[in-house]
């Protein structure tokens, strides 16, 4: 019978399993915590759901709608139900909508992965490859000419550019939708995608970039890179066989570091560009004070993050073998 | 090189399949218009913004303003806002009050069919106000509107009666204001909020348009309903797209991507005027902005403080620079497009800082130290000025606040969110100057927002309570022969420009943004034409 696992021994595959027992029950803890702080936060704060808060609505109107949606109860009371509700796996219906929190999240999390899925694929094949580029010809002008582009994506706010990006290209030059996720055709989704992923990957190339190269400067000096070298491999092989291979792999560990970021950067992207995903219900329902809504997708992101970093420091922890994940 | 290739081909495969992922899902969206495209009269769509997603239901708490757009071209009501907007035939043909005005019969439109086939009776009618509106449970949005109405009474499939607590002589002015009526065979029977699939998937009107696909955060689009009781709409087709941002809706008109809508930021316009494809078209609207000075606050009850608030600010200067000329000063709340009833024939008050100072002397607050700020009893004039972060609030705010120090008024800003405003200043009414709009039916009944009784939980913002004024805006509403009503309105209008319940500040105007091309629309607030969306065409 043949061992499909990567695992050596029985004795790893323990370590392996205390190791994911420790970090789901950290992970809980984690997810109590957030959602203890978004909930209290939310509810503390002035104002209730949009229903509530008509200008025109009377004293009456609004006891009668607190009453439907079950806000006299104290907030202490209302987070130990919504608590031990989620335990069981029902994160509640939405106040703006009455449709299940779940269903709302699904019709807008497609659409955010999507446009982050792809920004960060972007973002790390080109980001990789202008990072060489950039130690390779360190302190000449094309090292100059990144170094100047990143500091430019960095620092300029997002909105603003996408702004700019629509004046550009949707208005004077009529080359792409300004808003929406387009029709079905490949094309016609390319288009639209084009704006919102540039605009969100301004802030996550730049970090690849520089990491990539500061990484890839760290390798290019060290001694087997000169052995390479020396045993006449050529300067092509040595750069993206030995360097590039070792050099990549802390750029893994920022991916992790990534994905919130894209997260928190989908917020202003979806809401500029008008792209139907969760950054943009996330903005909604905490304006309009969708209580439920807003936990739901609280919590949801932080699964995502919990699970994405997860899946990067095992991945890591394969590719470089003196790192122990567990 | 092997590898790079296959790294090459993982990529492309990758970014593909990410992207084939999204199109499964917004195929059933497909609401994308085609801009200015169409022929003569009959066929074309258009696109119109919306910032949020609608719920179709009239009445459900949640429709706000973006549902209101939407539901008015889905649902009609008993009337509507005729062109001259005075109230027009809808769903009702014809309604006459009693002798005492305390009840309306309402004679309804025959052969009028609900969107899935079914047949509109009087039973829709009497649904829609005795178990939404009159459910004092429900909370349903708009209520408040028909607090003296006691119930509809069907008297057949065609007549209804509306049996009211007292004479109200505004009612089919108020049915024609976000006064849908809704089927009784799709929403009867549950809990009328809780009925998700009508709110937010498949409403069943009596509009001229009627659902075809709704994508959340994308799109609503509604195809004609042939069936349509004042005739075959022309356009085939009308988008409503979620675009949240005013930024992005004036770029998406400029790129033909949007047909018409309220423009909020004035001064985009240079950039439309020279625009051929473009048109903009200022109209009335019912609609005026005020400043509430806080009568529980006893500096405030003092109408020579009132009237030299308003001497102090130069609201003429405010509507030029800020509202770019689209205004006029406000003496009132009656709105200059009630042409039958509004007067400028009333106390004015034009920007003037001495007589403001003088008034502010006659109610005792002198400058009796020097330090610019008057005072009285040894107390300094000071005010916290709470305002809501909304279009051009807070500027407006500004200015205010340096017109008021220049009478010598220590006036401090407290910037709010909108929903933290609305607890602090209109729940709790923990305020002491706020500033805000009020729009609301065309019809010259403004009760709700001055009358005692409405003061503390109602519209009554300021608290303000003077029974000469109640008096005289009851006998508005319980006269209705049109010409005692314009009379009593008259006196009601003097009155108010004295006493000052408010500070009036404007009448805005409302700045269309409109495709060239798209023409049989009223000349109208934006709200009261899409009661003829029927009429449009686009005209190339």
């Amino acid at each position: 019978m043949k061992h499909s696992l990567s695992f050596s021994t029985i004795g790893e595959m323990t370590i392996m399993g205390q190791f994911l027992v420790k970090r789901f029950f950290q992970s809980l803890v984690l997810i109590l915590i957030v959602s203890i702080i978004t909930f209290f936060i939310m509810n503390l704060a002035p104002g209730g759901p949009s229903s509530m808060m008509r200008m025109d609505a009377t004293a009456e109107e609004r006891a009668a709608i607190a009453e439907q949606l079950g806000l006299n109860e104290p907030v202490i009371v209302r987070y130990k139900d919504w608590l031990l509700s989620a335990l069981g796996g029902d994160l509640g219906t939405s106040l703006s909508s009455g449709q299940p929190v779940i269903e709302r999240i699904m019709e807008r999390f497609p659409y955010t992965f999507q446009l982050t899925a792809i920004t960060l694929i972007i973002s790390v094949v080109v980001g990789v490859i202008l990072g060489v580029i950039s130690a390779m010809n360190r302190n000449k002008w094309q090292d100059n000419l990144i170094n100047f582009g990143s500091v430019v994506g960095l620092s300029v706010p997002s909105f603003w550019m996408a702004i700019m990006f629509i004046l550009l290209f949707s208005v004077e030059l009529q080359w792409l939708p300004s808003s929406g996720v387009g029709d079905s055709s490949l094309v016609d989704k390319a288009k639209s995608m084009a704006m919102p992923v540039i605009i969100l990957a301004t802030s996550t190339l730049p970090t690849i970039v520089r990491f990539t190269r500061s990484s890839m400067l760290e390798v290019i000096n060290q001694n087997f890179i000169r052995t390479a070298r020396s045993k006449g491999a050529r300067e092509k092989t040595v750069v993206y066989f030995h360097a590039l291979k070792n050099a990549l792999i802390p750029v893994v560990s920022i991916i992790g570091v990534l994905i919130p970021r894209l997260l928190g950067g989908a917020v202003i992207v979806e809401t500029v560009f008008g792209w139907p995903g969760m950054g943009r219900l996330i903005v909604e329902a905490s304006q309009g004070r969708d209580y439920n809504l807003v936990m739901g997708v609280t919590v949801f992101v932080t699964v995502l993050v919990i699970v994405s970093n997860f899946i990067v420091d095992i991945i890591y922890s394969k590719l470089d073998p003196r790192v122990k994940a567990y | 090189m092997k590898k790079l290739w296959q790294i090459s081909i993982l990529f492309i495969v990758s970014v593909l399949v990410l992207a084939a992922c999204g199109s499964a899902q917004s195929d059933e969206g497909g609401g994308e218009s085609g801009g200015a495209e169409g022929e003569a009269v009959k066929g074309g769509e258009i696109a119109i913004p919306i910032a949020a997603d609608p719920t179709f239901n009239t009445w459900h708490p949640n429709a706000y303003a973006e549902s209101n757009v939407v539901n008015r071209i889905i649902f009609t009501g008993l009337t509507k806002p005729g062109k001259d907007l005075s109230p027009s035939p809808a769903l009702a043909e014809e309604w006459s009050a009693s002798e005492d005005g305390n009840v309306w019969t309402f004679k309804l439109r025959q052969g009028v069919k609900w969107h899935d086939g079914e047949d509109f009776t009087a039973d829709d009618v009497a649904f829609t106000f005795n178990d939404l509106v009159l459910d004092e449970s429900l909370g349903s949005n708009g209520a408040s509107n028909y607090k003296s109405l006691e119930e509809v009474v069907v008297v057949d499939d065609h007549t209804v009666e509306f049996h009211l607590e007292r004479p109200w002589a505004a009612l089919p002015a108020y049915l024609a204001f976000n006064s849908e009526i809704m089927p009784e065979h799709q929403l009867s029977g549950g809990d009328p909020w809780d009925n998700v699939e009508f709110n937010k998937k498949n409403p069943v009107g009596t509009g001229p348009y009627k659902m075809d696909t709704y994508t959340s955060g994308q799109s609503v689009s509604l195809v004609k309903n042939e069936d349509f009781y004042e005739g075959e709409p022309n356009l085939d087709k009308v988008t409503y797209k979620i675009v949240p941002d005013s930024n992005t809706q004036i770029a998406q008109a400029i790129s033909n991507e949007l047909d018409i809508f309220v423009m909020e930021d004035k001064s985009a316009i240079e950039r439309i005027e020279s625009s051929n494809d473009l048109e903009v078209v200022a109209a009335d609207i019912t609609r005026y902005f005020w400043i509430a000075l806080n009568q529980e606050d006893e500096r405030f009850t003092d109408a020579k403080v009132r009237q030299a608030f308003t001497h102090a600010i130069d609201r003429q200067a405010i509507v030029d620079s800020v509202l770019q000329g689209y205004g006029k000063v406000a003496h009132g709340p009656i709105t200059p497009d009630q042409q039958a009833f509004y007067t400028d024939e009333v106390q004015q008050y034009p920007y003037d800082v001495e007589m403001a100072k003088q008034l502010l002397s006659e109610a005792g607050w002198e400058d009796s130290d020097g330090d610019g700020v008057v005072d009285k009893d040894g107390e300094p004039f000071k005010i916290v000025f709470d305002i809501a972060i909304q279009g051009d609030l807070e500027r407006i705010a500004q200015l205010v606040q340096q017109y008021l120090i220049e009478v010598g008024i220590d006036v401090e800003l407290n910037v709010l969110e909108w929903n933290a405003m609305i607890q602090k200043n209109i729940i709790e009414r923990d305020y002491e100057m706020m500033l805000n709009w009020w729009s609301y039916p065309t019809d010259p009944d403004v009760y709700a927002q001055y009358g005692s009784e409405n003061a503390g939980t109602g519209n009554n913002i300021p608290g303000y309570q003077d029974a000469k004024l109640d008096e005289l805006l009851q006998q508005g509403q319980a006269t209705s022969d049109p010409e005692e009503r314009a009379e009593v309105y008259r006196e009601a209008q003097e009155y108010m420009a004295e006493t000052l319940p408010y500070i009036y500040l404007w009448y805005p105007q409302e700045l269309q943004l409109r495709n060239a091309n798209l023409k049989g629309v009223p000349d109208t607030y934006f709200g009261s034409t899409l009661h003829y969306i029927y009429e449009w065409y686009l005209d190339e």
